[in-house]
């Protein structure tokens, strides 16, 4: 990995000043024609890999159709980097563990083998699910959360043609090796996100927890997209952020949810089973009542209370 | 490293690898619950202990303060340059002087032969009130390579190349009776340190004049770590015991069940109990009064978490914030042109509060010109002296010294005039004469004068030493017109300048106001300080070194202003007194507001004993107040839109053609030769939020 695509720059250029990363070559695709946001065939929605964070948020078909896209891009960053950080670029961004970020700290992500300060530093802020004993650095996007609920599909573009990802196996965890970030091949190019239609009306939206209420990234966050009909859920996407080593899909709340009448106390008992499996370091065990919390709040804000 | 280019130097330094043993560095006080402190500074009266052990009512809190880092936009930047064997130095610095005397400490020099500009800082709150390692090492390289230096700091070596504010363990405990009315306050206070220095400030103040009690014990230790030495940040000290104590009493509120704005005006002190002086200002019952009115306060549910909007939990609070201006020496320059202009100098700083803007209003105003046809300049060493930039001294000192030079230069004017038989002021009484818009007049005859322009070019005699294109004709201080930065090496040292004999020259413009025990702004941190009461003697007049701490003890010692506990959105100046009672009087006497009672019995007492008592405050309020020297009421001028300008383009940085990086690393566990380390929970990516007891809002 001797060189990197450049879109927006609004991380990359961090990285390099940092020296975290030090690509030989940039290759600038900020001109190719990747700034469509287009309806598919099955009624679902096409994002470029260039469509600027601040264009997607205000396409009218994101707005009406994905709310929670909308959402979870306008609560991200500031208006200025929204302005240059493009799709692509953002599912791409990597983790804001301030160890990976010092590059005088041991770090498994930038230097294999190297260790990880954050297991037994201060950790406040880390993964709480999806960790491994090499990693517990956090998935920082927003818009990835809205993307891993909504099953999104990664389109490649690569020496050996074109490919599609599901969002689930886009982005990795840790596990042996948390260089990895993505499943991306030698040479890949992101040519769009896809969101799959799923049947409508669908009420979706994006909550987001923080230190600070702007310009901060998340401490908890899910993103919620619910089916009701006939007073029934009949489908239900949920995703967190900020716990996960990756966006963190939680299909035990989604099974809870379905089939089921909206009531205080289903989204009470579905967000019991956010913090399924998590694994609390020594300052972010707050994140658990957090986390369920945060999922319970936003279903309720989504499916509304009787 | 040291290169031409900025990235050659960064380069550079990425390739030194240090080694170096690792140890366990102890960063948390925390972790050193039980380590032996220094000597503590402490305070008492009466016998708190014992006033504890028989208060009807006691309370013990601890209260754990996270360090706070300074982190102005602008970084901290130094430009170094040598001629020969004098070093001139652009700095970010809140204090010419200091980092003179540093520099010249370190470097063996005479202080003269050291020259510090710092005509815009930057953001301070604090943090260039120190001269900081990497200025040293910016003049060192400079030595070295005999080529000017330039050393930015990068964000991240602001966090160990400068100061912060420390991190503080604060127990408290209180007595009272059962209505509040508070008998002793014992103050335990930790604080971290350096392990090569103790650094301390003035945290025990508001805890002796803040409230009315007749018991007061407190000892203030600090505690050794493996951190870099701490600074004043802004309220330094004051921020903390504010804090703590606020949160005591609003413990103490909840506790008894008593409005906490109520609870503090039963314990509302009528004069500085630490030391029996009356207050200068201290207008807290109106500002609860304006405060409670505006903010609707006794409509509110005191209860907690019983106020929401949607998913938010709104609280409503309130507490006090208490700070003793002071002032201190300060020394201006004044000169008056045959042009009809004036150029006032002092080395004061501007970190933004505006002081080239207030300075030039202060001097319009005493000189009688428009603003427009005033220049202040700042910021040099080469200029008279003023104090740090810090404490709030700027507008009490420096002004003081403007004022009182502009006013003697004023006073010059007009003794030319009316000695003048050319003038049509000849013989008229001085007493009689005004200045103003530039023009000299007899009052109540504004027929009868002349401008200064005409004269003092009637009275012009050129000097030799005088800049082409101005002569001075009156000049008040002395005076090194110090605009030839840009001149390059020559024009410093400024040589010769007493010969420039202006026609007049006054001794003395120097503003001899007391002084603040300097001990504790600048004794803690190892500066040196400047003392130079004394104006119109030759260079080097600012090389007196230190008339020490232990001297200014000795100097009475007046603390000043009280001020305000929030931003009320409504000015308590002395001109609003009038304002404010209207209201206060209608709702104390006549037209009591309603009261709601939710939850909150003894809210309705308190808004009786409120207005009541601030009404008859408002009035010895008004008795008491004196004006500070620099008190000018009216309507502020226009600002000058190009004064900044004018004052920026007279210190033109030379170009610089090398560039230091410094390499970095941290110390921590299992560091190994490559530099790995670790942060720990103490460190600077903590940042606290110190009033979210206070309108905050929480997640639930
Ligand atoms: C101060 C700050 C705050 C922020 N806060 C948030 C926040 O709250 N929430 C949030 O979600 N994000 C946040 N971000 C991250 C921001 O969203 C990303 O920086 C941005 O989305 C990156 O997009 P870019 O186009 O600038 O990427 P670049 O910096 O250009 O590239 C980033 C990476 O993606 C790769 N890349 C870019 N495009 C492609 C492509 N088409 N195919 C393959 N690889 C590609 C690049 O090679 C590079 O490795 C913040 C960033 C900053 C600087």
């Amino acid at each position: 990995m001797r060189g990197r695509y450049i879109a927006g720059g609004t991380t990359l250029v961090d990285l390099m000043r940092e020296t975290v990363e030090r690509p030989e070559t940039l290759v600038d695709i900020s001109a190719l024609p990747l700034r469509e946001v287009t309806v598919t065939e099955r009624g679902g929605l096409r994002i470029g890999a260039l469509v600027r964070m601040a264009e997607a948020a205000a396409h009218p078909k994101v707005r009406t159709l994905y709310p929670v896209v909308s959402q979870a891009l306008e609560l991200s960053a500031s208006a200025q980097l929204r302005n240059m950080a493009t799709i692509g670029g953002n599912i791409m961004q990597r983790t804001r563990c301030a160890y990976f970020r010092d590059v005088t700290a041991a770090c498994n992500k930038r230097e294999p083998g190297s260790g990880c300060a954050a297991l037994e530093g201060f950790n406040r802020t880390h993964a709480i699910v999806g960790t491994s004993r090499q990693c517990v650095a956090t998935h920082p996007s927003d818009v990835a959360v809205a993307f891993a609920a909504l099953e999104a599909r990664v389109h490649l573009l690569g020496p050996d043609g074109e490919r599609g990802v599901a969002f689930a196996d886009f982005l990795l965890k840790p596990g042996s090796t948390p260089n990895r970030d993505q499943s991306l091949r030698q040479g890949e190019l992101i040519t769009s996100v896809e969101i799959p239609a799923h049947p409508r009306p669908l009420k979706s939206g994006y909550l987001k927890v923080r230190d600070r209420q702007s310009y901060e990234f998340p401490l908890t966050s899910a993103a919620v997209a619910l089916h009701v009909r006939g007073g029934v859920i009949h489908e239900a996407k949920v995703a967190a952020g900020g716990v996960g080593t990756v966006p963190w899909k939680l299909p035990a709340v989604e099974r809870h949810l379905i089939g089921e009448r909206s009531s205080q106390a289903l989204w009470t008992q579905a967000a019991e089973r956010a913090a399924h499996g998590a694994r609390p370091l020594a300052h972010n065990r707050f994140k658990i009542e957090l986390l369920k919390r945060t999922v319970e709040r936003q279903l309720r804000i989504v499916g509304g209370t009787p | 490293m040291v290169a031409t280019t900025l990235e050659a130097a960064q380069h550079a330094a990425s390739l030194v690898t240090a080694a170096y043993d690792a140890e366990q560095p102890t960063t948390d006080m925390a972790d050193m619950a039980d380590a032996p402190a220094g000597e503590p500074q402490t305070y008492a009266r009466g016998d708190a202990d014992q006033a504890l052990d028989s208060a009807a009512v006691r309370m013990e809190m601890t209260y754990r303060l996270a360090r706070n880092q300074h982190n102005a936009l602008e970084p901290h930047a130094t430009i170094a340059r040598w001629d020969g064997d004098k070093l001139t130095v652009w700095d970010k610095t809140q204090w010419v002087f200091g980092t003179q005397m540093e520099l010249a400490t370190v470097f063996g020099m005479a202080p003269e032969s050291v020259r510090v500009i710092s005509p815009f800082v930057g953001g301070g709150f604090g943090s260039a009130l120190r001269t900081w390692p990497h200025v040293v090492i910016a003049a060192l390289a400079a030595r070295e390579t005999k080529r000017p230096v330039k050393l930015a700091l990068t964000r991240r070596q602001l966090y160990f190349g400068t100061g912060f504010r420390p991190a503080y363990q604060y127990a408290v405990r209180l007595g009272s009776d059962r209505r509040g009315r508070l008998t002793a306050m014992v103050h335990d206070v930790r604080a971290e340190t350096s392990r090569y220095e103790t650094f301390m400030e003035s945290v025990l103040v508001p805890g002796q004049m803040l409230y009315s009690m007749p018991n007061v014990r407190q000892a203030y230790r600090t505690v050794p770590l493996d951190v870099n030495t701490p600074l004043y940040m802004r309220g330094p000290g004051y921020t903390t015991a504010s804090y703590v104590i606020e949160s005591a009493m609003d413990e103490l509120a909840h506790h008894l069940g008593i409005d906490p704005i109520e609870l503090r005006l039963r314990n509302e002190p009528d004069a500085d109990e630490s030391s029996g002086l009356p207050f200068s200002t201290r207008k807290l019952r109106e500002c609860y009064a304006v405060g409670a009115r505006e903010f609707g306060w006794h409509r509110r549910n005191p209860q907690p978490r019983s106020t929401r909007d949607g998913d938010w939990l709104i609280g409503t609070g309130m507490a006090a914030g208490v700070y003793d201006t002071a002032r201190n020496d300060a020394q201006a320059s004044v000169r008056l042109d045959a042009d009809g202009t004036a150029l006032v100098q002092s080395a004061a700083g501007d970190m933004g509060p505006g002081t080239y803007t207030s300075q030039t209003q202060l001097a319009a105003d005493a000189l009688g010109l428009t603003m427009r046809n005033v220049t202040f300049r700042l910021g040099d060493s080469l200029m008279p002296p003023a104090p740090p930039h810090g404490g709030s001294w700027t507008m009490a000192s420096v002004g003081s010294a403007v004022r009182d030079g502009c006013d003697k230069l004023r006073q010059q004017a007009i003794e030319l005039a009316v000695a003048d038989e050319k003038s049509p002021l000849h013989g008229a009484d001085p007493a009689d004469v005004v200045v103003s818009a530039g023009r000299l007049h007899v009052n109540g005859d504004p027929a009868r004068g002349e401008t200064c322009q005409q004269l003092l070019t009637r009275n012009e005699r050129p000097t030799s030493n005088a800049p082409a294109g101005r002569e001075c004709t009156l000049g008040v201080g002395d005076f090194d017109e110090v605009e030839g930065i840009h001149g390059g090496p020559a024009s410093f040292p400024v040589d010769g300048l007493l010969d420039r004999a202006h026609d007049l020259h006054v001794a003395a413009a120097a503003a001899d106001v007391a002084a603040h025990p300097l001990a504790d702004l600048l004794g803690g941190a190892g500066v040196p300080f400047l003392d130079a009461a004394d104006a119109g003697h030759d260079l080097p007049r600012r090389a007196e070194p230190a008339l020490e701490g232990v001297l200014l003890d000795e100097r009475p010692l007046q603390r000043m202003q009280f001020t305000v506990l929030a931003t009320w959105g409504e000015p308590l100046d002395g001109g609003d007194l009038g304002a404010l009672q209207a209201p206060c009087q209608r709702q104390a006497g006549v037209d009591p507001p309603p009261v709601d009672q939710d939850g909150a019995g003894p809210a309705g007492t308190g808004v009786a004993a409120l207005l009541g008592a601030g009404q008859a405050e408002l009035f010895a309020q008004q008795v008491q107040q004196r004006g500070p020297v620099v008190d000018r009421g009216g309507a502020p001028l226009a600002v000058h839109g190009q004064r900044d300008a004018t004052a920026g383009g007279a210190t033109a940085v030379p170009p610089t053609s090398i560039v230091v990086a410094m390499n970095v690393w941290r110390v921590g566990a299992g560091a190994g030769p490559s530099g790995g380390g670790s942060y720990d929970s103490g460190s600077s990516v903590d940042m606290p939020t110190l009033f979210v007891r206070f309108g905050g809002r929480s997640v639930d």
